[in-house]
């Protein structure tokens, strides 16, 4: 009887989603924006440490950790509507997800900018166009808490839909989703090189750990 | 980083949502506790 309950719920919440349209559409790519911008941020990131040569401090790697929560959220839309199983309560989850997680993130980044506010403080690491990298990702954090917001706002109208199964668009969004996956991929072995056998990393990296420790040098 | 990327796996399987929302859960209150860990210092700044 619950089940059954649930089940007509279910179907009156999904027959109250509008046919999606513009703005279904609309917000299926804006999500698949969010989660290649993101991409991209942390094969930036993957840039400055690898070919720059600077390690990630604690409060950095925290500050990935927090871009995947949210994009997380982001995720979670687009797989529930690529299956046809996104339902209003769900696409409010997954936007709640993505909010909490750039709320996290952004609370990491200001308590960085607040250990180097002071004058004469040349800040952690190289800027970039003027600004540090825990800066640009408060931006970030921004960009995203406004744009939940402004989906949440528009919710009603803008529940995700996805484009059919075997077209151009559909493979483009398994490129961008495969993309984060593969970046996910890629940070847990840069952490597991950096932190090596311990659980958490240095204060101020100067190497990999994991190298150090089995080499012994 | 492991929870987040078997997380990550678990969305993209299309596993329960209530599994993915309890490990991102869990994800996070993970992160704000190595948040707590590092930030040790009570900034001393005056304007």
């Amino acid at each position: 009887m619950k089940s059954a309950n649930n089940h007509r719920l279910e179907t009156i919440t999904d027959s109250s989603m509008p046919g999606g349209g513009l703005w279904g559409v609309l917000a299926f790519w804006g999500l698949h924006g969010w989660v290649l911008a993101y991409s991209l941020v942390m094969l930036g990131a993957f840039f400055i440490q690898f070919v720059k040569g600077e390690f990630p401090c604690p409060l950095c790697m925290l500050q990935r950790y927090g871009m995947f929560l949210s994009t997380m959220g982001a995720l979670f839309v687009i797989m529930q509507a690529r299956s046809g199983t996104l339902t209003p309560s769900r696409y409010a989850q997954g936007l709640g997800m993505g909010l909490i997680g750039a709320l996290a993130g952004a609370m990491v980044s200001l308590r960085q900018i607040a250990l180097h506010i002071m004058p004469g403080d040349p800040g952690y690491g190289l800027p970039i166009l003027g600004l540090h990298l825990y800066t640009w990702a408060l931006v970030t954090f921004a960009v995203v808490l406004t744009y939940s917001g402004v989906a949440l706002i528009f919710a009603p109208r803008s529940i995700p839909v996805a484009p059919s199964e075997m077209s151009a668009l559909r493979w483009i969004s398994t490129g961008v989703v495969w993309l984060f996956i593969g970046v996910a991929a890629a940070n847990v072995v840069a952490i597991v090189f950096l932190e090596g056998f311990a659980w958490v990393l240095p204060d101020n990296p100067v190497g990999y750990h994991l190298i150090e420790q089995l080499t012994g040098k | 980083m492991i929870l987040l990327f078997g997380t990550t796996l678990l969305i993209w399987r299309g596993a329960k949502h209530q599994h993915i929302i309890v490990l991102w859960i869990v994800g996070l209150v993970a992160m704000l506790a190595l948040f707590r860990y590092h930030v040790t210092s009570i900034l001393n700044l005056s304007f």
